[in-house]
């Protein structure tokens, strides 16, 4: 097996970018040029094309989950029925809980003269989304449901507490998703609950929510644990 | 560097909107690279096509997940070097060269005689003998030359983390260098 020496701290700061290569002792440089004319070695990009076969893969496959347009994709999601339940997060203080409590308060079902709530599909459920991001232009949530486009689901935070929400129709079963703040940052729910590894492999993980099935009555929650 | 290209923001979210044949100008974009890349990960160039052709049609798949589409480059990367950490789980590290890399130089050769085709086969056996996380490493630094902060997304590794993979496998490479010539 090779025996490994240590590289001067010196020589690695020039390899790293972070000091002129001058600055180096005769036996570094042959060190330095040594390793750079291996690296500069491998640079050839190997005479290979897979773009044909990628393309081919592509043309068979089903078009990408969002080339519907958004705006026939708000209509399908405006035009579903739907009813309301919420999902609480109950970690943010009474003040969080007053001000959803309005909202779980609501019936599941039609309760009175003029309330009409849309009768859920048996296979779907709402689930409502809180978030708090202090200071946030925007939230959204993107999720397996919505195939992660942007624009589909936006939160609001009315009285500029921090505090944002709304609400989806879903099919029943596990959904994955991530807020979006600000149109760029992409944030787990810290009160999911359950997440995934995001399928890259870097470790980033998705929430999970899982919605029961309708019947009259919708409970949506998060991973398994009505909130 | 754009010359009036589109910017693969503007490509990815052609894609999304529902034209799929604008993924061609990723793939002209990006292939080299990835190809290079896989395949110093895997010492051979069938598998190193596999990964790099997976790697896109899943890239393409789930481009809506793109979190940051102006670094488009760094998520290809990473989906790529995880479907070569996949090839490599599938079989021993020892097979990974031996099979495909060409013969050592002989020993009577020095560094500065040697033909190019013999030095790169050199510089790929002492490569493929580096584990794999001090080879993607060294990889991605001083033949893809990505800084440190694009390395990290390209990993999901720590800056610090990655320096010292660097500079371990500098050590290991030279070592090896030393002891094959």
């Amino acid at each position: 097996m090779m025996a490994m020496s240590p590289i001067d701290p010196q020589l690695q700061d020039v390899l790293d970018g972070e000091r002129d290569p001058a600055t180096l002792s005769p036996d570094q440089r042959e060190a330095y040029a040594r390793l750079i004319t291996a690296a500069e070695s491998l640079q050839q990009a190997p005479r290979l094309s897979v773009a044909d076969r990628v393309m081919a893969a592509i043309r068979a496959m089903p078009p990408v989950p969002s080339r519907e347009p958004a705006s026939r994709r708000l209509w399908r999601w405006l035009a579903r029925p739907r009813a309301v339940t919420v999902r609480l997060r109950p970690a943010w203080t009474l003040a969080l809980a007053a001000a959803l409590g309005a909202v779980v308060l609501l019936p599941s079902e039609p309760s009175g003269p003029g309330t009409s709530f849309p009768i859920p599909g048996d296979r779907e459920g709402v689930a409502q989304f809180v978030g708090h991001f202090p200071g946030a232009r925007s939230v959204e949530v993107v999720g397996s449901f919505n195939d992660w486009s942007r624009g589909m689901l936006s939160l609001r935070d009315d009285n500029g507490d921090g505090i944002w929400h709304g609400a989806a129709v879903l099919p029943a079963g596990q959904h994955e998703y991530m807020f979006v703040v600000d149109g760029e940052r992409w944030v787990a729910d810290p009160l999911a609950g359950r997440y995934v590894d995001d399928g890259f492999g870097i470790g980033r993980e998705n929430s999970v929510l899982i919605v029961r099935p309708s019947r009259g009555a919708v409970t949506s929650d998060g991973a398994g644990e009505s909130r | 560097m754009n010359d009036g290209a589109p910017t693969d923001v503007d490509v990815v979210a052609r894609v999304l909107g529902g034209d799929g044949e604008a993924f061609g100008i990723l793939i002209r974009r990006y292939e080299p690279g990835l190809l290079r890349f896989a395949t110093r990960m895997l010492g051979n160039s069938d598998a190193a096509a596999d990964a790099v052709a997976e790697s896109l049609v899943r890239a393409y798949r789930h481009l809506a997940q793109c979190r940051d589409p102006a670094h488009l480059r760094s998520w290809l990367y990473r989906i790529t070097g995880n479907r070569c950490r996949s090839h490599l789980a599938r079989r021993r590290t020892s097979d990974i060269s031996l099979s495909d890399a060409p013969p050592l130089a002989d020993a009577t050769d020095t560094w500065g005689i040697l033909e190019r085709g013999e030095q790169v086969a050199l510089v790929e056996r002492a490569l493929a003998a580096l584990p794999a996380e001090k080879r993607e490493a060294f990889v991605l630094k001083h033949v893809e030359g990505m800084s440190y902060e694009e390395m990290a997304a390209a990993t999901g590794a720590r800056i610090p983390t990655l320096k010292m993979r660097v500079h371990r496998a500098r050590e290991a490479l030279l070592a090896a260098l030393e002891e094959l010539v």
